[in-house]
């Protein structure tokens, strides 16, 4: 009897041009760390390093379902992972490295859309690495800085160093704002121990619930008074919204309501994940999307000290917050 | 440790079961021999005509097999491994480099063997090595799979929004087939004029070249993950769906037209497919390790074995003869069933 395969833990690493990722890469790499990692970086010839497997990627997004640019998805991902999944010699986990310009969404889209990827891997969390002298001026100008941030689990503020302290608090409040559900950890040469970043189950709500009674229970309204320089946000900026229900949920309500929202609203929320308390079950109903893409699945008894409500995170930009209160209020059994 | 047993359905055979460490990722016959790539390098050759003897192991790569396909002399397979070589093997222990992408994965390799031409790929390049040299080509995309038609005149290259058709005898530009979306696995028609590639979104994409028609296949609840014509090219039988489906290819294509079912196995997927040589029979290797056999129709199928150990088939051979059938799964069982009784 052959038992079903474990799924091998992926971290994605992104961060903008220049913030430390490359030094933070080198470091998984040269780090007596005892494990075996595959490590699927851009345009780099396939090496092992001790005890490592360095394979190129080329960053190929493409279009499912005829051209629906909300589910892009990485072909060599696919592929690479694929190859992977045969090799005889198994890894304990997989590292993804993105260039600094890219979009995070294909890379964690992936993991949710290919049928091989869905049942040998699983997304661990997503690592942003966020120069703390120039993070300002990249969310001023590139949309890409503003999504990494956004799409994070685990955020490494880096270069901390080369700001003054109260520089540093404006910086991670402007991080809050856009995500406040994100673990900010602070760096200096991409110095933290791996064991902050790697397997860390971020992307798993039960986990980070584990870890933060606080998680999901942040909002939109976080203070905004470091922000001495006149900027308000707008609406093409990036924020969060969380909402909860303390009525049990109707799973049928919930799925058509979140699944027609994901369809109309999709490309404008960037990431949703949320922890449901159906009524028809005494298991947590934990549901997470990128974009359009979603997953939910029951995972498991609530610990019994735990008040079963819902609650629902989203991330994007154009959130209209009473119509995402009305639309979770409505679906209560 | 071999083990033999009888199988249960219509059709008798013996069949002899071993596994091995190793996923199978690909199977094929050639002459006498069955040749089966393993995650772990090696290349299996296994004696259609003694099935109780002991595959041949050669270890022709140091990471995982990821292609094989015929070679162009009978008993010789071609295979492309993340090791960057391209390797030869035969009996009755011949391991030749035939070619090396150093520090690159060899995705794919393909042969034809009148025409004598052989063809790998890496990232968006293939490389045919022929008669006349060696030509490379270049792609928009990484290349998702290659398939020479059965004349050996033209090599079919599936990439990202399309595929491109390339003339192996003669320098020059690529004919593009184009449709959204990433292109995986191909095949031709036996006559030549279709072009079938396996795509991503759970769908084939077919191409008529004689008229430049354009075929979808939808309707799939998982990956196709493999198809085959059948002997006279009447059907395109694929896996994706919890029986065989095979698409119409007489009277102007499946255009319009519902594909058959059958050989429904309790649920499972269907995973690989194969097309017996010699009589108009598909073998379908599913999911959960369930391997049938059955003419296109609504009779029964005869059941030849019943996976035990529930891991997915991934790859399947019949002899030239059409009266052997292998079976490969990822957790390394391979089963070879000998119907000659």
């Amino acid at each position: 009897m052959a038992d079903a395969p474990t799924q091998i833990p992926v971290t994605v690493l992104t961060g903008y041009l220049g913030a430390g990722k490359t030094t933070l890469l080198n470091r998984v790499l040269t780090e007596n760390h005892g494990k075996k990692y595959a490590v699927i970086v851009n345009e780099f010839g396939e090496i092992g390093i001790d005890n490592d497997l360095v394979v190129g990627a080329d960053e190929e997004v493409f279009e499912m379902n005829n051209g629906c640019i909300c589910c892009t998805v990485r072909g060599d991902l696919i592929r690479i992972i694929g190859g992977l999944i045969k090799r005889k010699d198994k890894f304990d986990a997989i590292l993804v490295e993105t260039t600094g310009l890219a979009d995070p969404a294909p890379v964690a889209q992936t993991f949710f859309t290919d049928d091989d990827v869905k049942k040998r891997t699983r997304l661990d969390s997503i690592v942003t690495v966020v120069d703390a002298k120039h993070v300002g001026l990249r969310l001023e100008d590139a949309d890409e800085a503003e999504e990494q941030i956004a799409f994070a689990d685990v955020i490494l503020l880096n270069k901390t160093d080369l700001v003054s302290k109260e520089e540093l608090a404006r910086i991670e409040d402007r991080i809050k704002t856009i995500n406040p559900f994100a673990k900010v950890h602070h760096t200096v040469r991409s110095n933290i121990a791996l064991d902050k970043i790697l397997d860390r189950g971020s992307f798993d709500l039960n986990r980070i619930i584990g870890l933060d009674p606080d998680f999901l229970e942040g909002g939109h309204d976080h203070h905004h008074h470091h922000h001495d320089h006149a900027n308000p946000l707008h609406d093409e900026e990036i924020r969060s919204l969380s909402v909860m229900l303390d009525k049990p949920v109707d799973a049928a309500k919930f799925s058509d309501w979140i699944s027609g929202l994901l369809m109309a609203e999709g490309q404008n929320i960037l990431r949703s994940k949320g922890i449901l308390n159906m009524d028809k079950s005494d298991q947590r109903y934990v549901f997470q999307a990128v974009h359009m893409v979603s997953e939910g699945s029951f995972t498991g008894p609530w610990p019994a000290k735990d008040k079963r409500k819902s609650r629902l995170v989203f991330i994007g930009r154009k959130l209209n917050e009473k119509s995402l209160r009305e639309g979770f209020a409505a679906c209560a059994a | 440790m071999a083990e033999k047993g009888e199988a249960a359905g219509k059709r008798r055979a013996k069949v002899v079961t071993r596994k091995y460490d190793a996923y199978v990722v690909a199977a094929h016959a050639n002459g006498r021999l069955f040749g089966v790539g393993f995650g772990d390098g090696a290349v299996r050759l296994v004696d259609s005509e003694n099935i109780d003897a002991d595959p041949t192991t050669i270890a022709a790569h140091d990471g995982a097999v990821l292609s094989l396909a015929p070679d162009i002399n009978p008993g010789f397979f071609l295979s492309g491994g993340d090791d960057g070589k391209v390797m030869r093997s035969g009996p009755p222990s011949v391991s030749e480099l035939i070619a090396e992408e150093k520090g690159r994965w060899i995705d794919h390799v393909t042969a034809h063997a009148e025409s004598g031409t052989r063809v790998y790929s890496v990232g968006k390049e293939a490389t045919i090595l022929g008669k006349k040299g060696t030509r490379k080509l270049k792609h928009p995309t990484a290349v998702g799979g290659l398939a020479i038609n059965p004349k050996g005149k033209r090599l079919a290259v599936s990439h990202y929004n399309g595929v491109s058709l390339w003339w192996l005898g003669t320098e020059g530009s690529a004919t593009v087939l184009e449709w959204k979306g990433s292109h995986l696995n191909l095949a031709w028609s036996p006559d030549g004029d279709y072009v079938i590639s396996i795509m991503q979104e759970n769908s084939l994409h077919g191409w008529r070249l004689s008229d430049n028609e354009h075929m979808r296949m939808t309707g799939y609840g998982a990956k196709v993950r493999s198809m085959a014509f059948t002997k006279r090219g009447h059907f395109l039988a694929t896996g994706g769906a919890d029986a065989i489906i095979c698409w119409p290819f007489t009277g102007g294509g499946p255009m319009g037209r519902a594909p058959l079912e059958f050989g429904y196995a309790g649920g499972a997927p269907v995973t690989a497919v194969a097309s017996n040589p010699k009589h108009d029979v598909l073998a379908a290797g599913f999911e959960d390790g369930t391997v049938l056999i059955g003419q296109p129709g609504p009779a029964t199928p005869a059941l030849i074995v019943m996976g035990e150990n529930k891991a997915a088939v991934t790859a399947m051979a019949w002899n030239p003869d059409g009266d052997r059938l292998l079976a490969g799964c990822e957790d390394g069982t391979l089963h070879v069933a000998d119907f000659r009784l």
